[in-house]
């Protein structure tokens, strides 16, 4: 559903992504695990159209319109409370208003409909901006690190969000730096290190192929044994 | 349209949650107001409307700047710019939606310009006329600043001196007749024109506000462009 080929990405003299080549299946989710830095938010702005690659293919199997977005920054207009910054993009889409509220619904935001965003926890304006990223029921979905910085409780309760809506039919393609969320939460994962893949897979599959299956598998011992670096 | 709909809806819910963009649309006349009721008409020297002339054009040509950059900057800043293109609008709904909005804010700010002013009718429509090209020259002037900009502390230092220089050069020229002539190409010049004498005709300001306003909307293509969703 969602291939990216041999996609070269320099930003002066620097090369930050070489030659990532990868393919995200319908209906899975796709983590794209590497710490800070890596380029995991330049391939999603690439697949994305908001950034064009020096060389290299890529395809999203889905129209622009059919995407739905969460970025590293949320985007929410601040003052507006939540079921109106839904409005809006129900109003651009075209789509009847009463979606916004099935959406705030989805994400347990309904109690909170007419606060303002800026009177709003870090975790409720993540779940927002999940609200707004499915309020049109897109086929294909791009988070960027949905689930940083909240606390655990929190970030759980973003994990069941995102594997419900796999579970309804959504493709979800999402960047982490956490490697418990890509072994709980993924299909499939690639891992990203100075814009470059060095393993990808199933997750349980790729550690035990580099013998780091504890009582859990370990894919942040991989990602140590192959490129000498920690993940956070 | 319905995108242009939904951003013009947004900006007037968000401008009465916005009180340093709010202030603008009501200090100018609130000030016009007092200086004429209390300095102008208890003095014969002062024409009576001079106040209230001198405040529109300053709101016309300066206080729309600040606002619609200030404006534009803010959503380039969050982002939330990038995610209405995502979804399929257009900078130029973008612009006509925000600065829609803040044209007609600015033209009821005109009309209780009209209202303290000692105008007669045809006055009246002149002073309309001019004040509302003039808002949307200075808006979209504005947006094409704010489009430039990073964020919002941008769009200021660079939105502020831009507004003081087209605000003030007209001032200027009354003294120095170089700047004079360069004045004239300016749309705050044409406002202040028409607005301390009626008797000219509007024709020729007109035709320069909407000059400068092509000149502007031209800067804010070039600055979408230049920037387009990486900004
Ligand atoms: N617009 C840009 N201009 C220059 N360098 C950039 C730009 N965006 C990202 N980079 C650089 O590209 C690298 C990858 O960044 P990014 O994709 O944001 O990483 P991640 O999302 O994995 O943290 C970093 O070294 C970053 O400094
Ligand atoms: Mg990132």
């Amino acid at each position: 559903m969602i291939k990216m080929s041999q996609v070269v990405k320099r930003f002066g003299a620097q090369t930050v992504l070489s030659e990532v080549t990868f393919e995200a299946k319908e209906r899975e989710i796709f983590g794209l695990l590497g710490p800070s830095g890596a380029g995991k938010t330049t391939i999603i702005n690439i697949l994305t159209k908001q950034l064009d690659a020096d060389s290299g293919s890529y395809s999203i199997g889905a129209k622009m319109l059919e995407t739905g977005l969460m970025l590293d920054a949320d985007g929410l207009y601040v003052r507006l409370n939540c079921v109106e910054n839904l409005n809006i993009f129900a109003d651009i889409y075209g789509i009847p208003r009463y979606k916004s509220l099935e959406a705030l619904k989805n994400v347990g935001l309904e109690e909170s409909a007419k606060k303002a965003v800026n009177a709003m926890s870090k975790g409720m304006r993540q779940r927002l901006a999940l609200a707004r990223a499915i309020l049109h029921e897109p086929k294909v979905l791009f988070l960027d690190e949905p689930a940083s910085g909240l606390d655990p409780a929190t970030a759980r309760g973003i994990h069941k969000l995102i594997q419900n809506l796999c579970d309804n039919g959504a493709t979800v393609f999402l960047t982490t730096h956490n490697m418990e969320e890509a072994v709980k939460l993924c299909n499939y994962v690639a891992l990203l290190h100075k814009g470059k893949i060095v393993e990808q897979g199933v997750p349980a599959e790729i550690c035990e192929r580099h013998n780091a299956v504890k009582t859990v598998p370990d894919l942040e011992a991989v990602f140590i044994k192959l490129t000498g670096v920690e993940l956070e | 349209m319905r995108s242009i709909k939904a951003i013009f809806i947004k900006q007037a819910k968000d401008i009465f949650k916005n009180p340093m963009v709010l202030v603008l649309f009501i200090i100018l006349p609130v000030v016009a107001l007092i200086m004429t009721q209390l300095v102008a008409k208890s003095n014969d020297d002062i024409p009576s409307n001079m106040f209230v002339t001198m405040m529109a054009a300053i709101f016309a040509g300066m206080g729309l700047v600040t606002a619609a950059s200030g404006v534009i900057a803010e959503d380039i800043e969050r982002k939330s710019l990038r995610f209405l293109i995502i979804a399929g609008v257009t900078p130029y709904q973008y612009l006509i939606g925000t600065g829609g909005f803040y044209l007609l804010a600015g033209t009821a700010t005109s009309v209780v310009f009209a209202l303290i002013g000692d105008f007669a009718f045809t006055e009246t429509l002149k002073f309309l006329a001019i004040m509302i090209t003039g808002t949307a020259a200075s808006i979209i002037l504005g947006a094409a600043i704010g489009m430039l900009s990073k964020n919002q502390q941008a769009a200021t230092s660079l939105g502020m001196p831009v507004a003081v220089i087209v605000g003030f050069t007209p001032m200027i020229a009354t003294f120095n007749e170089t700047v004079a002539k360069v004045a004239g190409v300016l749309y705050t010049q044409q406002i202040n024109v028409v607005v301390n004498d009626f008797s000219v005709s509007l024709a020729r300001p007109l035709l320069i506000v909407a000059a400068n306003i092509v000149v502007f909307t031209f800067l804010f293509a070039l600055a979408y462009k230049k920037k387009g969703l990486k900004g």
